[in-house]
């Protein structure tokens, strides 16, 4: 009865009876206002769970019935043709197939989709290298007062408002892109380098570097606590059966982080699909598709911010309702790419002794 | 009228054919003044200039009480707006400006988020009737271009234009560019066409102007309009604002801009070249005081509602081509008495050559003041909103 309890019993100790942990049983009264307090905290943490999940759907519903009659206008052309056109809206609106439109107007977002990959992709391919080698530096080799600072200047700067970082990159980055960088840059034999580029710097490449320059803080301090989180344990086991240093990182650290890393990846991913006022800063802004590397383009988030104003001047209404389609067509592909890294993770998971890095 | 008796049933047909008859005359009569027999009309109705000074002062009358303006919109009309709203003389009322573009003025206006919408361009005949496109002053646009080593001016006509912006023409030394400029040196510099990204009043007059001068222009099928779709060619930048046109135009070798005559002085100071433009008359003009003067002055008739195209005269032999009216975009029906005595009162100020249309206001920017057939047109706007 009083005996040492197992192992197995500190693990998992065996339910107890409320009444019995207490001093004197409660009055009904106490007993009823206590049972109030506990649906109460339980109603309010549904609702609060189920807010999340509300807002997401009621979000896409909003959209998809503001988009309809441009969906229903604009056909699968949508995601083939890259001509934004408005049409002549001072020739008065007419009909087809339901939808009141200017005489003329043809909406088609390929080239924004085209720029809204390509930009992320190219933010990635930079920036995810560079993120995780500074968590490597950070969590192995640096020492530690050294590797906290940093670190910590690091933090600071993922919380840089996007605004600031694209008007550095107008007024600063770009230009010295367009004199140091490009000039080296075009003499690569490759077809994306060809073609020439403009003295401000602005366009595809410039837009991708940014876009890396905000990513690259979330995915290093992410990787670096995921780096941190590793046993020291099996490093040294690692090292003790004879491996160098870097053997010992790619069979141990690396296989523990992969998952993380994944998953801060798909972060930083999301964070560059969704970047509005840097990309729309740095980018030119023209809708089209980029003929190379340098050239202007722009993406779906950038073209509704700068077309929203005078879509709201079209008295038919529908390039608003185009702008919506597109917003709808960028919701969508931040859930597909958010969906397919869970199934990633939640794959490789499987395999993992403990679940550290893991759920992202 | 009794109706069983059959006189007073034909009494009542006779008297409902006559009301039937007079309405449709009535009516046809209206669509003919509005169809253009108000030439006639109009003509005898412009005021001399002693009764719009007199209209327009008893229009200056401010409001007691504090009251707060805002104004949004048009980035060529803000350099005048933002020294307006420092020394308008009463300064009971407070006025907010901002540079946000002609499409946002639009927007600001219809949604009733501003007081006063700026646009250089008038709203489509499909909004709504109670906004007013009221037209308060003068205003142009000139083409920047940035290829040093040019001395003087190298001219431009529509079709030269249209082809830069197409990609049809990629370098400044090109035939076509070298055909209207015989014996000027232009060096080999690549063309890089410089447009607005956001909604802009500038890019419909560069639009209607391209519409007027070229018919094979790339705005031919869907007429000018605050955005257009331009063409795709690779070395081509979007901008935001004439202030983001002219700071990359400003870096950028090679690049033509569509720039408002109210940044000409920090376009030249900049180190950029305007263009002689051709104008209605084939004849090529560069914007200035008397260009811009002669343009306006040959548009006799001002419709009622204030909008009309003032791009490409067919008759001014002298004239700068890419002239415009700056509107005032304003709500008929304002929510209180107060706002709309301060708005009148503003922008009647604005109108006037003794207070915001004084010369010290215009002319550093290139603008000028309403001409008087104009100037009647937006007085009775003006006299209208409540």
């Amino acid at each position: 009865m009083t005996d040492a309890p197992l192992e197995g019993e500190l693990l998992s100790p065996a339910p107890r009876a409320p009444e019995t942990a207490v001093a004197a049983p409660p009055g009904a009264f106490r007993r009823r206002a206590l049972a109030a307090g506990q649906h109460l905290l339980g109603g309010g943490s549904t609702v609060a769970a189920v807010v999340p999940l509300f807002a997401l759907l009621g979000m896409l519903a909003i959209l998809f019935s503001e988009a309809l009659p441009a969906i229903r206008y604009n056909g699968w052309g949508f995601f083939s043709s890259n001509a934004w056109v408005p049409g002549n809206t001072y020739a008065g609106s007419v009909r087809t197939g339901g939808v009141l439109h200017p005489l003329g107007a043809h909406y088609g977002a390929a080239a924004l989709i085209t720029g809204t990959i390509e930009s992320s992709v190219i933010a990635l391919v930079v920036g995810l290298p560079i993120a995780v080698g500074a968590a490597i530096l950070l969590v192995e080799r640096l020492p530690r007062r050294l590797a906290a600072g940093i670190g910590l200047c690091l933090e600071l700067l993922a919380g840089v408002p996007s605004a600031v970082i694209g008007l550095w990159g107008v007024l600063s980055f770009g230009p010295w892109l367009a004199h140091h960088l490009y000039p080296a840059l075009s003499h690569i034999p490759l077809g994306i380098f060809r073609g020439g580029y403009n003295s401000a710097g602005q366009g595809l490449l410039a837009g991708g570097l940014v876009l890396a320059a905000m990513i690259i803080p979330i995915i290093a301090a992410t990787t670096r606590d995921l780096l941190r989180q590793v046993p020291d344990v099996t490093k040294e086991g690692a090292l003790a059966l004879g491996m160098t240093e870097t053997e010992a990182f790619f069979a141990v650290q690396a296989r523990w982080v992969r998952v993380g890393v994944i998953g801060a990846a798909v972060l930083g991913l999301g964070r560059a699909l969704g970047e509005t006022i840097a990309i729309a800063l740095v980018s030119g802004s023209a809708i089209q598709y980029a003929g190379n590397i340098f050239s202007a383009m722009t993406t779906i988030a950038a073209t509704m911010v700068s077309q929203l104003d005078a879509a709201q001047a079209d008295p038919s209404g529908l390039e608003v309702k185009a702008l919506a389609e597109c917003a709808l067509v960028l919701l969508v592909i931040t859930l597909v790419v958010n969906i397919v890294a869970r199934m990633l993770t939640r794959r490789a998971a499987r395999g993992a002794a403990l679940p550290v890095g893991a759920g992202f | 009228m009794q109706l069983s008796n059959p006189a007073g049933r034909r009494l009542l047909g006779r008297s409902l054919s006559a009301a039937l008859v007079g309405t449709l005359a009535c009516s046809a009569l209206s669509t003919a003044a509005f169809a253009g027999t108000a030439k006639v009309t109009e003509a005898h109705k412009v005021p001399t200039a002693a009764q719009l000074k007199k209209s327009l002062t008893a229009l200056e009358a401010a409001p007691s009480g504090s009251v707060k303006l805002s104004e949004t919109g048009s980035s060529l009309f803000y350099p005048l707006f933002s020294v307006w709203a420092q020394r308008y003389p009463h300064s009971n009322v407070s006025i907010q400006t901002a540079s946000t573009g002609s499409g946002t003025g639009q927007s600001g206006a219809l949604a009733g988020t501003a007081s006063i919408g700026a646009s250089d361009a008038y709203l489509p005949a499909g909004d709504p009737s109670t906004l007013l496109n009221v037209p308060i002053v003068v205003s142009a646009q000139q083409i920047n271009y940035n290829v040093p080593g040019v001395k003087g001016h190298i001219k431009l006509n529509a079709s030269v234009i249209n082809s830069m912006y197409t990609g049809a023409i990629t370098n400044w030394d090109d035939p076509a560019v070298k055909k209207l400029n015989p014996g000027l040196q232009i060096p080999p510099t690549p063309v890089v066409p410089i447009h607005r990204s956001d909604g802009s009043g500038d890019t419909f007059l560069f639009s209607s102007y391209l519409a007027a001068g070229d018919p094979g222009s790339f705005v031919a099928s869907t007429g000018p309009n605050t955005t257009v779709n331009w063409p795709d060619v690779s070395s081509a930048l979007a901008e935001k604002g004439n202030t983001g046109m002219l700071q990359t135009c400003a870096v950028t070798h090679g690049c033509i801009a569509y720039i408002g005559v109210s940044y000409l002085r920090n376009a030249i100071a900049s180190g950029l070249g305007y263009a002689a433009v051709e104008n209605g008359k084939h004849n090529y003009e560069l914007p200035g005081k008397g260009s811009i003067a002669a343009e306006i002055a040959s548009y006799k008739n001002i419709p009622a509602n204030g909008t009309i195209s003032l791009i490409d005269s067919p008759k001014a032999a002298a004239g700068y081509p890419i002239v415009n009216f700056e509107y005032a975009i304003v709500q008929q029906h304002q929510p209180d008495p107060a706002t709309a005595k301060a708005i009148v009162a503003l922008l009647a100020w604005g109108m006037d050559s003794k207070g915001g249309a004084a010369p010290g206001f215009l002319l550093p920017i290139n603008f000028q003041p309403l001409p008087a057939n104009a100037e009647a047109v937006a007085i009775n706007q003006l006299k209208s909103i409540s």
